[in-house]
């Protein structure tokens, strides 16, 4: 495995590897190369790197067609120039004929998009695919775990989205750790009564909430799902039924992400409630760390909002 | 075959794809009509494929861009063998038929892609073309496209992306029959000076008749000897062509034949074989 930081940064040396091995997978660059990180692959590899310009909606179209070629295209831009503005690319001609392409959304949530502002900073992506059949959705939560994502992207054959940022990703996991296929990890277990679901770059900072509970002798588990809608709903069941109160934090609207995908596990698997930690409205430009204390993702705010529970 | 032969063929097509919209009480007659010879001069003369084999490699591809106009590929891939003993009746749009609304690649065999969501198949058609070229295969990809869904802004795109990438093993047929939907494509939003347009991106563009089965051919065989630069050739059709109700009646763009109009189709196409 090579050194990076990053999750763009892991993205190309994963494809650096993968393309060694394999000369169908390709880089779609939707004038994406730089901003992607991806400098490194179109110069080993010119060959396996198309260039479609800022074109996003004709960049899917045009790997939905490498596809049915047999080639393994895996097109990298910004997550909502992908998702929203390449959304009917992406059901209709790749989840529909369910086509061997590979999506990475960079700049996704408001840490990814920090400065550049609301344009450019994406918390809708999740929701838009989970409504759409066949995707399998990849939310890495550093640029270890984006390294063994995009390797076990490769490894399916249909499409797949993963999620990235642009940089400012805390490194929470250990760099040999390989991306559950399960979907989930449990991180922490200080205790049962309360466990937090996170997804994506959020997770550093319900690590460091867990730690601080914990000093104050309120003990909770902490679980990163980095598969939504996968595989195994009814091991996320069981560990919703083992609590008696359940959190979900996420850098994406409450509404269609992780939040969703646990709600709609507890009410059809284990009825209870489940307090959702996430966006609310649109966001704003601001650094990425001082942006998601402003909009409720600080380790004393999600500290506050558990100990509520011991109150009650 | 002759061209004769292959004017034939056409006509046995469009009537095909009439008694599919017929039969199915539903579907769009008059963009299958007008697109038929093309259709038929590139599965019967041009194309370099295998019906026994649908998804062998090397084959040439076809994009419908236009997906609504499928039933004349429908019928044209019964034809060819696609479906093993030819079909006597296609369940056009039926429930759990392999006839979908619009093309689905996974349903019916010699379907190279999913279309139907307009202004698609030029973008989808280059990602096929390049794979061609990078994997150093000797296939071409054939595109039909309507003047009306020019209108797409992907259209733009996908043909700029074919120019910078010097798709020559891409020919693009505009099916020019001046119809869209809502009215004629002057109508709804102005000029349709399709040939200008490609020109202007670096395509190496030709104008025929497209139901002028000798101007087809020729068409094509001056494309193939063009190197470096993708091609085009706008045909001018007529919307419903081969059936005199239908010709430039944008009725028919979606319209099912009564029992007496479907006896007329019958006779004017040279009759059930």
């Amino acid at each position: 495995m090579s050194s990076f930081s990053g999750t763009r940064e892991a993205f190309t040396a994963a494809m650096m590897e993968l393309r060694r091995k394999d000369d169908k997978v390709l880089f779609v660059s939707a004038d994406s190369l730089k901003a992607m990180r991806a400098t490194a692959f179109s110069d080993e590899f010119p060959e396996s790197y198309v260039e479609v310009g800022i074109a996003e909606q004709a960049g899917v179209a045009v790997s939905a067609g490498l596809a049915t070629c047999g080639m393994i295209p895996f097109i990298g831009t910004y997550a909502g120039f992908l998702t929203m503005r390449a959304c009917e690319q992406m059901r209709t001609f790749v989840a529909y004929p369910n086509l061997n392409v590979k999506f990475v959304g960079i700049n996704a949530g408001l840490i990814g998009g920090e400065r550049e502002g609301v344009t450019h900073q994406f918390y809708e992506d999740l929701g838009i695919l989970s409504s759409i059949p066949n995707f399998t959705i990849f939310t890495p939560a550093d640029s270890a775990q984006m390294y063994w994502a995009i390797k076990e992207a490769y490894a399916i054959d249909g499409p797949v989205y993963i999620r990235a940022g642009s940089g400012r990703e805390v490194d929470v996991y250990d760099k040999e750790t390989p991306f559950s296929l399960d979907g989930f990890r449990i991180l922490k277990e200080f205790g049962k009564k309360y466990v937090v679901f996170a997804s994506g770059f959020i997770l550093d900072r319900v690590l460091a909430a867990a730690d601080a509970l914990h000093r104050k002798g309120i003990h909770i588990k902490v679980v990163d799902v980095n598969i939504l809608y996968g595989k195994h709903p009814d091991k996320l069941a069981d560990l919703i039924k083992e609590a008696d109160h359940v959190f979900t934090v996420e850098d994406h609207n409450i509404n269609g992400g992780l939040g969703s995908y646990i709600c709609h596990i507890a009410s059809e698997l284990c009825p209870k409630h489940v307090d959702r930690i996430g966006l609310h409205s649109f966001a704003e430009s601001g650094p990425a760390k001082e942006l998601a204390d402003a909009y409720g993702f600080s380790v004393e705010e999600i500290c506050k909002r558990i100990e509520k529970y011991e109150e009650l | 075959m002759t061209n004769e032969d292959l004017k034939r063929k056409a006509d046995y097509l469009r009537l095909e794809a009439v008694r599919m919209v017929y039969e199915g009480k539903d579907g769009h007659p008059g963009p299958a009509l007008s697109i038929a010879d093309i259709v038929t001069t590139l599965y019967f003369d041009e194309m370099n494929i295998d019906a026994k084999n649908p998804n062998w490699d090397d084959r040439d591809r076809f994009v419908l861009s236009k997906g609504h106009a499928c039933p004349i590929l429908y019928a044209t891939l019964n034809d060819k063998g696609y479906f093993g003993e030819k079909l006597e009746h296609f369940s056009l749009r039926a429930l759990g038929s392999m006839f979908q609304g619009h093309p689905v690649m996974k349903k019916t065999p010699g379907v190279d892609i999913t279309s139907g969501s307009l202004g698609n198949g030029i973008a989808i058609a280059s990602g096929m073309a390049i794979a061609g070229k990078r994997s150093k295969k000797p296939y071409r990809v054939f595109v039909v496209v309507g003047d009306g869904e020019l209108q797409e802004g992907i259209v733009w795109e996908g043909v700029n992306i074919a120019a910078a990438n010097k798709l020559d093993n891409l020919f693009v047929f505009v099916d020019k029959n001046n119809w869209q939907s809502g009215g004629t494509v002057e109508g709804i939003l102005g000029s349709n000076n399709v040939s200008e347009r490609f020109h202007s991106f670096g395509w190496y563009v030709q104008e025929i008749d497209g139901h002028d089965i000798a101007q087809i051919r020729d068409a094509i065989t001056q494309a193939k000897k063009q190197k470096g630069k993708p091609n085009v050739i706008v045909c001018s059709d007529i919307k419903g062509k081969g059936v005199d109700y239908m010709e430039n009646n944008n009725a028919w763009h979606k319209g099912v034949p009564t029992d007496e109009q479907y006896r007329s189709a019958i006779e004017q196409l040279g009759g059930r074989k």
